[in-house]
């Protein structure tokens, strides 16, 4: 909406305030994908590319990929394993600003394979490039990149809007993806919640100490550890913060750090 | 153990603090060559370091300056309504809740892990001193590597604004809301670590 007395600068800003409030909602991916192809769209880009930069197919915790490249491409670029080794994923380590396609060669020194990639790429539709680096300490290298239609230029009035759409969507995906892998764990039977009672009752507290620690009622912590003995089978207290340790649901530096 | 001082009226003639300028120099004027004020050559304060203040300290077993942060009150001039107005889009979030978090600090001669360890006792002790004064909500300005590593602790964050360049680096506002359910957050992400707060008498109190 673009009213008269408003800024551009204001209203871009709106649009990303609005973007954070819908992304800090989401459940699953499919959602997130959805409103990241919405404001790709917005702001003028055809294809979005949120990911980890490891090779997707050996890599061995589960990889944050969500992108919507034409598919053909997707398969190139996995079957080569170009995920550690992309020129453009390679210029976002060394930079925390989100930078242009157009601005590689001033950021990292092109090989023939690089060149031969860029132009595979846009021979699959894909033009001209925007990406923003996400790097979070202790896990792998990530990026989030907008790009447009081949032949089509960038619209750099957006980048700055760009910007904190790809750190917060890139935050999102790491929280829908540790969510989707505790889920899918085979070992791991306990909700978020379980568990988070299951940890500080391993650390000694008791059902009403727990209460006051999450702020919720000394009812539902009652519940909550009563759900996980049912799942573990147990009856007792102990036995609980040995079986989840036992299969890693929670740690003994968990348990232990202070 | 994070050590609280709050309502400092000479933060200069305390071991602690001088400790923390000293480190402050370290990183923000050798490190990260900021354009800010030193005092004989040691120290670097400005004029936000007075005794309205409130300062959390991270220190190791021979009470050493591991980390430190300092917070400045909204109700007064700080750096999001002054210096940094134009990173804002609304008027920035002010009230006796709300607390800027500045000169987040951690020591550079500490290895990488030692850090990480540092940055997550730091980061717990500002939850745990917002839930005990009942501020519900922190800012804080971050250049964009450093804002990518706040939302990843797991906190409710939401910008403040567009971010723009200032000498070659990208920076950000941020508003970080807090409740009851913070610490859970964190925990999630294993930042969590439940420290105690010192809030003794070793430094003057007002």
């Amino acid at each position: 909406m673009l009213g008269s007395s408003r800024s551009v600068a204001g209203d871009m800003f709106d649009r990303v305030d609005a973007f954070v409030r819908d992304v800090s909602d989401v459940q699953g991916e499919a959602d997130l994908a959805e409103l990241l192809a919405e404001i790709s769209g917005e702001m003028g880009f055809s294809y979005f590319a949120l990911t980890h930069h490891v090779d997707i197919r050996r890599a061995p915790a589960p990889a944050i990929r969500l992108a919507n490249y034409p598919s053909d491409w997707v398969d190139y670029f996995d079957d080569e394993s170009l995920g550690p080794s992309d020129p453009v994923h390679r210029a976002s380590h060394l930079t925390s600003i989100g930078f242009p396609w157009s601005k590689l060669s001033s950021l990292i020194r092109l090989t023939p394979r690089d060149h031969q990639v860029l132009e595979l790429a846009a021979r699959q539709g894909i033009g001209d490039g925007f990406t923003i680096p996400a790097h979070v300490p202790g896990e792998s290298n990530g990026s989030c990149s907008f790009a447009t239609n081949a032949g089509r230029p960038l619209q750099e009035e957006h980048l700055p809007l760009a910007q904190l759409v790809g750190a917060f969507a890139f935050e999102a995906a790491r929280r829908v993806w540790r969510v989707r892998h505790a889920d899918s764990h085979p070992s791991r039977q306990l909700t978020d919640r379980q568990r988070d009672c299951v940890l500080w009752a391993a650390r000694g507290k008791s059902d009403w100490e727990i209460a006051r620690i999450l702020g919720i009622s000394h009812e539902t912590v009652i519940q909550y550890l009563k759900r996980a003995r049912e799942r573990y089978g147990v009856s007792k207290r102990t036995m609980l913060a040995v079986h989840a340790l036992f299969d890693g649901t929670i740690s003994f530096t968990d348990v232990l750090k202070r | 153990m994070v050590l609280v001082a709050e309502r400092v009226r000479q933060p200069l003639d305390d071991g602690v603090l001088r400790a923390m300028f000293e480190a402050r120099k370290r990183v923000f004027v050798d490190l990260l060559k900021w354009d800010v004020p030193v005092l004989d050559g040691r120290f670097e304060l400005d004029q936000f370091d007075d005794e309205h203040a409130i300062y959390l300290i991270v220190r190791g077993d021979e009470g050493e300056h591991l980390g430190s942060a300092r917070l400045l009150e909204t109700v007064r001039p700080h750096l999001l309504d002054t210096l940094f107005a134009d990173l804002c889009a609304p008027p920035p979030p002010r009230g006796t809740n709300v607390l800027e978090i500045t000169r987040f600090c951690l020591e550079r001669r500490l290895s990488a892990p030692r850090r990480l360890a540092v940055r997550n006792c730091l980061v717990s002790g500002l939850v745990d001193y917002a839930l005990l004064r009942g501020i519900a909500t922190y800012t804080g300005i971050a250049e964009m590597a450093w804002l990518q590593q706040i939302l990843a602790f797991g906190w409710v964050c939401r910008p403040l604004g567009l971010p723009r360049i200032r000498n070659g680096k990208m920076l950000g506002a941020l508003r970080i809301d807090i409740s009851a359910e913070t610490p859970t957050l964190l925990a999630r992400n294993g930042i969590y670590t439940a420290p105690a707060l010192d809030l003794s008498d070793t430094l003057e109190a007002a």
